[in-house]
């Protein structure tokens, strides 16, 4: 058995003095079982290294959850579908309200689309149908024809005299807006 | 053996009280305290814990003049201490909490390398299971890169055991992980 086996590990840590370095350092240029267990032991030494910082590595490394990346992915998706698509957005419905009785009275003056009745008219006044056709606003309107003499005393309307009334009725059934054109 | 050590390459003679000096021995001392520490079975929050406690009490102790020889062989003994004290964590057993978290390490090789890397460091993991308590302590302080005289002071044992202890270390390691 090799004398310098036991000065090996001591050697490679520097912790001999000159003297005893100087003679493991010449025993070792020519001795080849030292030289390769002083080959298994630096290999055993850097292993071990690299074990305390992997050790160190796996505990103090912050590491992001699985789910992390996966949910981002598909915030990402749908965000890209959205502004892709946006008419494949889902609204909410609106909301329903009940109709006054402003609005039930009003739609149940309306008349039957069809047939139409035509109104003869004791003034002689242009039918109220064709005239509407220059104002007709942009939304759906309901158009109601009433006879002057069924709102106003004999003599009350000179004769000639016509006019319109634009009734804007809102959404719950309320007059929104009155308005008189000759 | 010789009885010497390498000076730190910390400005040790001209150490003072100030606060400054300290943050430079906390910048070069802290990765390898928290190594040591973690790798007693410490967990990281606990390890974090044990190094603060450590240079508040390095600033106490020199603060009234304290001694100022071998200051890292010092934190180290006050970080091994309380390490003990916290019998709970200490008394995990070095291999046992490394074997699948040395995962996170070989995640960044190759495929190959890993496999072969993940093999290495299980059959050092359970060669290290093998190994007293003090062969332990010995190897982990000998790769913070303390001297035979600075572990046989934070352990307590002569110099000379700490090189018996450290080679008997290393052949059972080598021994049982065929290299």
């Amino acid at each position: 058995m090799c004398d310098f086996r036991g000065r090996l590990i001591a050697w490679l840590d520097h912790e001999l003095s000159q003297d005893e370095a100087a003679a493991v350092k010449r025993h070792v240029e020519g001795c080849r079982e030292c030289r390769s267990r002083l080959q298994a032991y630096e290999h055993v030494s850097r292993t071990f290294d690299a074990y305390c910082d992997a050790a160190m590595a796996a505990k103090t490394s912050r590491r992001v959850p699985r789910w992390v990346p996966a949910l981002a992915g598909a915030v990402v998706t749908v965000t890209v579908l959205l502004l892709a698509f946006p008419s494949a957005r889902v609204e909410p419905p609106r909301p329903v309200h009940a109709p006054t009785a402003a609005a039930i009275a009003a739609r149940v003056l309306e008349p039957a689309p069809a047939p139409r009745k035509k109104i003869h008219r004791q003034h002689g006044v242009a039918p109220v149908q064709n005239q509407a056709v220059n104002w007709l606003p942009a939304e759906p309107a309901v158009q109601i024809a009433i006879p002057a003499e069924a709102m106003f005393p004999p003599g009350a309307v000179p004769e000639g005299i016509n006019f319109i009334a634009e009734l804007s009725i809102g959404p719950d059934g309320s007059a929104e807006r009155v308005r008189l054109r000759p | 053996m010789s009885d010497d050590s390498i000076p730190l390459a910390l400005p040790l003679l001209r150490f003072a009280a100030g606060s400054s000096e300290v943050t430079t021995l906390y910048r070069e001392l802290r990765k390898p305290l928290l190594r040591y520490l973690i790798c007693l079975g410490l967990s990281s929050d606990e390890a974090q814990d044990v190094v603060q406690d450590a240079f508040l009490s390095l600033q106490r102790h020199l603060a009234p003049g304290g001694k100022q020889e071998n200051i890292r062989g010092w934190l180290f003994r006050v970080a091994h201490n309380e390490a003990r004290n916290r019998q709970n964590s200490y008394h995990r057993r070095f291999g046992e909490p490394l074997d699948a978290e040395t995962d996170s390490l070989v995640e960044q090789a190759t495929p190959e390398h890993a496999v072969l890397e993940k093999e290495k460091f299980r059959q050092l993991a359970l060669a290290i299971g093998l190994l007293t308590e003090s062969e332990r302590a010995c190897l982990l302080l000998r790769a913070g890169g303390l001297r035979y005289r600075e572990i046989g002071e934070v352990l307590g044992i002569a110099t000379s055991t700490v090189g018996d202890t450290v080679e008997r270390a290393i052949k059972k390691l080598a021994e049982k992980c065929n290299v």
